[in-house]
């Protein structure tokens, strides 16, 4: 046995620590520490990035001792508070500096950490030891703090490397009065269940299920939006919005002949509202790989660039604030929750097309447009029809995403894959295009500012590298659209709307 | 994973206590980290509780018919885990010598676990053998405690050609004085006149203190017992000092 192992006390009984130890003692000397009420608050980042990876990360505050403990199955990494412990949410940057700090930056990225659970334990640990007082297993009994909890003591088992057949003898006694039981401690999968509808489904049935999920998701994000947590909650609100917005567009023929003027121009403005903070968010988060592009300035140089970003950001979250909170957006997710409810209650079954159906039609179109108009580009088209394929491009992508619950989910992630690298290819084009121009804007009104020469000339080589960057994307685009329309992509797509896509 | 080793050709000088503090004081700085007893005596072995004893012995490991991992234990601290002694250790030298690459066996062995340790310690018995040889191979930073005496001096005159004459790569030698008292002239001297310049010389000095010989009575390292002595202070300066 090498894992960690639970149990706790069956329904019907309490957990008697004495008698436990009384068992225990007749195979080690057993050590048991006296109680601590201990605080612990369970972070993760807002999306499970932690749980995800099989970590559970706590903020364990017992009398006098304030740690972080990071557990990666059975191995576990504490890093000591210091006495101004970090304020939750707070990013990983601002754990103490060590291993735990490294591990956690490399899940959470740029999201911040929050308390996602918390709760207060009596917990006493216990050490059992062989004939010469070598700790060879270790026992953690955890209760609840509060008396009048109905949540159940555990007994956590922690077998020590090389001593696996003591953990196997102190299982078996403890094993002996209480149930196995999943550890409480360990992190759970944080992944959602995928949405899955039969292709003879309404496809309106389809479409007010996924236009449901996406509203909950804007309404998930918009408090760690308006509170600026950090900068991923607007960017999954804007997917959500953009997403909603998508399907709007895809469901013309399904949905109601009015949301196409009453809710496209709604979700257009809250695109609108978030574009020009999420578009500084990007050049903020961008902004250490851009001082790596600097040939002859030095990295200072771009502080001043850094600062006029900062500032143009807090006048762009006022206005966004402004419409976050105000009662227009309010008014547009009740009223759009209330006729996506109705929409779904009117999808009796039978009703056509089928989700099938209509999937097959909107795929059909959505590929064949990126076929033909990555066709017609050639070397000297100009920089619009890339443009326009990029857009063909995302129509597809969200094509697939809307209707990947009615086929076969491995053909979907084929088919998103091989049309991934193209896109790749065509977002790096026109990213560097419009960085570019919005670099000179900022340029602009720096200079207005008084802003330094040395300034002005390392955003030019900024604008130099974007450049080439985009250069280097154009030279690109041929091969990477020759490989997307490859016949054995092109079979997979076929697969997905001739075939009906495997299920059903 | 980086590897150091405590070393001296002569016995006596305090390699076991160094290796144990060092080796706790990086489990605790938060480095996973193992100690391998070389020393068939297993006194870093006894310190920790463990049983001096791998199953086949040393050439069982030698030959690989029992992979390290699987003689890994687990001691009383957090992310610090013990590779034991065993008296067969003795005839190391002989194992090796049937071995292929015989200079670079533990090297070897220790890579196969290289991804579960940030940090390894080779506790090295007193000698100059095929299993010294075998560390200089295997190790980054070679410790060498020395006991301010004139002999002691001569022996690391020794040690540093021997290293220098070894094949690359050749450790970094760190050496540092040990149960040194500064009431005793002679000590003084010898520090004051130790050369500098065949390897780095700790600013560090660790000194004859009871404290340190209580390990044994304690069977733990210095910071976990006497955690504000000026023992385990300095056990803490010479940590900082050679892992910077």
């Amino acid at each position: 046995m090498t894992d960690v192992l639970a149990a706790r006390a069956p329904a019907d009984g309490a957990l008697d620590v004495d008698a436990l130890q009384d068992l225990l003692s007749s195979s080690f000397h057993v050590v048991v520490g006296t109680p601590r009420v201990v605080r612990r608050a369970r972070l993760d980042t807002f999306d499970g990035r932690l749980a995800r990876a099989g970590r559970r990360l706590q903020h364990v505050t017992e009398t006098a001792d304030e740690r972080l403990e990071l557990a990666d199955g059975d191995e576990t990494v504490v890093a000591r508070l210091p006495e101004r412990a970090p304020a939750w949410p707070a990013m990983a940057a601002d754990l103490p500096d060590g291993p735990v700090r490294d591990d956690v930056s490399r899940w959470a990225g740029v999201r911040a950490l929050m308390v996602v659970d918390e709760g207060r334990r009596l917990v006493r640990r216990a050490e059992l030891r062989n004939a010469d007082h070598k700790i060879v297993v270790r026992l953690v009994v955890d209760e609840p703090a509060d008396r009048a909890s109905t949540e159940p003591a555990t007994v956590v088992v922690r077998p020590l490397r090389g001593y696996a057949k003591d953990a196997d003898r102190a299982w078996r006694l403890v094993t002996s009065v209480l149930e196995p039981a999943a550890d409480p401690l360990l992190p759970g999968s944080a992944r959602p269940t995928p949405l899955l509808v039969e292709p003879v489904a309404p496809a309106a049935a389809l479409l007010a299920a996924e236009l449901a999920a996406f509203s909950a998701e804007i309404r998930a994000n918009l408090p760690g939006a308006v509170a600026d947590i950090d900068t991923e909650f607007l960017h999954d609100l804007r997917v959500a919005v953009r997403r909603t917005r998508s399907v709007l567009k895809l469901g013309r023929e399904v949905l109601p002949a009015d949301w196409r003027t009453t809710w496209e121009p709604q979700f257009k403005w809250l695109g609108d509202l978030t574009t020009p903070v999420r578009d500084l968010d990007v050049y903020q988060l961008g902004l250490p790989d851009m001082v790596g592009w600097l040939v002859a300035a030095r990295p200072g140089d771009l502080e001043p660039f850094e600062t006029h970003l900062a500032r143009r950001r807090t006048a762009a979250r006022r206005s966004l604030l402004r419409g976050l909170r105000g009662r227009r957006l309010r008014r547009l997710l009740d009223e759009w929750d209330e006729a996506v409810a109705a929409r779904a209650a009117a999808a009796a079954p039978g009703t056509r097309p089928s989700a099938g159906e209509l999937c097959r039609a909107e795929l059909t179109r959505a590929h064949r447009r990126v076929v033909r108009g990555g066709a017609s580009i050639g070397p000297s088209s100009p920089a619009d029809n890339l443009h326009l394929l990029r857009k063909r491009c995302k129509e597809l992508r969200y094509a697939l995403e809307v209707f990947a619950p009615v086929v076969d989910a491995d053909d979907v992630a084929k088919a998103v894959s091989d049309l991934k690298g193209l896109q790749d290819v065509l977002g790096r084009f026109q990213d560097s295009e419009v960085q570019r121009t919005t670099l000179r804007t900022y340029a602009d009104e720096m200079l207005a500012d008084g802003a330094d020469a040395a300034t002005l000339l390392a955003m030019g080589e900024l604008v130099g590298h974007l450049d080439a960057e985009q250069q280097r994307a154009r030279g690109e685009f041929d091969r990477a659209f020759a490989r997307y329309v490859r016949p054995a992509g092109d079979r997979r797509m076929r697969r997905l709307y001739v075939d009906g896509g495997g299920r059903g | 994973m980086k590897v150091y080793a405590t070393y001296n050709i002569k016995g006596g000088v305090g390699k076991t206590s160094t290796a144990v503090n060092l080796a706790y004081l990086s489990a605790a700085s938060g480095r996973r980290t193992l100690l391998w007893d070389l020393d068939p005596q297993g006194a870093a072995t006894y310190l920790f509780r463990v049983k001096a004893k791998v199953k086949g012995g040393g050439r069982a490991l030698v030959s690989g018919r029992r992979p390290l991992d699987a003689a890994i234990k687990a001691t009383d601290f957090d992310r610090l885990d013990l590779l034991p002694a065993d008296f067969s250790y003795r005839n190391m030298d002989l194992e090796l010598d049937d071995a292929k690459k015989r200079t670079r066996r533990l090297d070897q062995l220790l890579t196969g676990v290289a991804r579960d340790y940030d940090v390894a310690f080779l506790d090295c018995p007193p000698s100059v053998s095929l299993v010294s040889e075998n560390v200089l191979r295997a190790t980054d930073v070679l410790l060498v405690p020395l006991i301010p005496a004139t002999l002691s001096v001569r022996t690391y005159d020794q040690l540093t050609r021997f290293v220098a004459d070894a094949p690359k790569p050749r450790p970094e030698v760190v050496a540092f004085f040990s149960m040194a008292d500064r009431r005793k002239r002679l000590h003084r001297e010898v520090i004051d006149a130790i050369p500098r310049d065949r390897g780095r010389v700790a600013d560090t000095i660790i000194p004859s203190l009871a404290l340190i010989e209580q390990m044994a009575e304690h069977r733990a390292p210095v910071p976990v017992f006497a955690p504000a002595s000026r023992a385990a202070a300095c056990y803490e300066q010479l940590w900082a000092e050679v892992v910077r």
